[in-house]
């Protein structure tokens, strides 16, 4: 299986693939112009917004990433929930 | 009504002036009525790579501002009498020339041609927004390195912004070998990175440099790999059905198989 993946398949290290990955989060920063520090403030305030219908949102947890699609580049926003102990709130 | 296209890239070096050349020599080839147009001011190439350099007397800035007309400054091409070349000029700068006087020069040119190719000088300053402004279409030139394709996508933004786009892009200076190893980013590659769609692509080819040296277009030569890819750019660009050429790689599947296994034992 792996002779065949190495037959096929480019290998993860190699230098055109290191490239690419280079260039894609390059192109994005290029693109958008998107400031570490407006990064940061972001998702401050996606967590303050999400808090109020979630409050079981980890904010120091958010992760948000901009990558290349096809058709649209996206915004992708990976948001961990701490996990609540099992009851169901009164109502 | 011709079509104006616009060559440009961003970086420098990847092979805009080589492209425009080749590309308006096999559209002429076919029986079309092309103009070549260097707007790179004040570093004017063109005329050397098509081998005319000896034949210029007015050039795009004489014409741009009265003192020639048109005609007077279109130099005929050694071998196509349906090729012309509108020189740069050399000893001014890129500021000689407005983005109105070269919307008004395409419009001149569009009349009698039906092919106008712009090659456009590198960076993203005034030179290149010059060289796009009377432009119906965008040819982006690229190599598959890092550097190429980071300019090449703010371009490809540029052109956009500009109402432009969508630009096309030709991949130049592909080796097969490196790139099936693995060391060299692929077609594939380029186009997810920039998204937009291929015209063409071109091998890296020791012809372009004997052809260059001659000051004579790489097409001409039957034997020579970018010269057939250039033809089928051109075919491409005419409207013609025809796919991406194929670049056969040099390595055969044998050589390939005792490559990854002479990697796997170091």
């Amino acid at each position: 299986m792996s002779f065949l993946n190495s037959l096929f398949a480019r290998k993860r290290d190699s230098s055109a693939e290191l490239a690419k990955q280079r260039l894609l989060t390059v192109l994005i920063d290029d693109r958008y112009k998107l400031t570490p520090e407006m990064m940061a403030q972001m998702k401050a305030d996606l967590a303050e917004v999400l808090k109020r219908y979630l409050p079981a949102i980890d904010a120091d947890q958010i992760e948000v990433t901009l990558s290349r699609g096809e058709v649209h580049d996206l915004l992708k926003a990976d948001v961990p929930l701490r996990r609540v102990p099992d009851h169901h709130p009164q109502r | 009504m011709g079509r104006v296209i616009t060559v440009t890239s961003g970086k420098g070096g990847v092979g805009k002036t080589t492209t425009t050349a080749n590309l308006g020599t096999a559209l002429a080839m076919r029986g079309a009525r092309v103009a070549v147009v260097d707007a790179d001011i004040g570093l004017r190439n063109l005329d050397v790579v098509m081998g005319l350099e000896n034949r210029i007397v007015y050039d795009l800035v004489d014409v741009v501002e009265g003192r020639a007309r048109l005609r007077q400054a279109l130099i005929k091409d050694k071998r196509l009498p349906e090729l012309c070349l509108l020189p740069a000029a050399q000893t001014r700068d890129k500021d000689a020339v407005t983005a109105q006087q070269m919307i008004d020069l395409t419009n001149l040119l569009r009349a009698e041609f039906d092919y106008v190719l712009i090659d456009s000088p590198a960076g993203i300053e005034a030179g290149f927004r010059n060289a796009i402004a009377g432009a119906d279409e965008v040819i982006i030139v690229t190599t598959p390195e890092v550097s190429a394709v980071r300019d090449a996508d703010r371009i490809v933004g540029l052109v956009e912004a500009a109402e432009k786009g969508p630009a096309v892009l030709v991949i130049n200076r592909i080796k097969p070998r490196l790139v099936s190893r693995g060391e060299m980013l692929s077609v594939e590659d380029v186009l997810e990175l920039l998204a937009i769609s291929l015209l063409g692509i071109v091998p890296e080819d020791e012809t372009i440099v004997i052809a260059t040296n001659r000051g004579e277009a790489v097409v001409y030569d039957p034997n020579s790999l970018a010269g057939r890819a250039y033809i089928n750019i051109a075919q491409r660009l005419a409207g013609e059905d025809v796919p991406v050429m194929a670049i056969p790689d040099q390595q055969g599947m044998l050589d390939r198989l005792l490559g990854l296994f002479g990697r796997r034992r170091t």
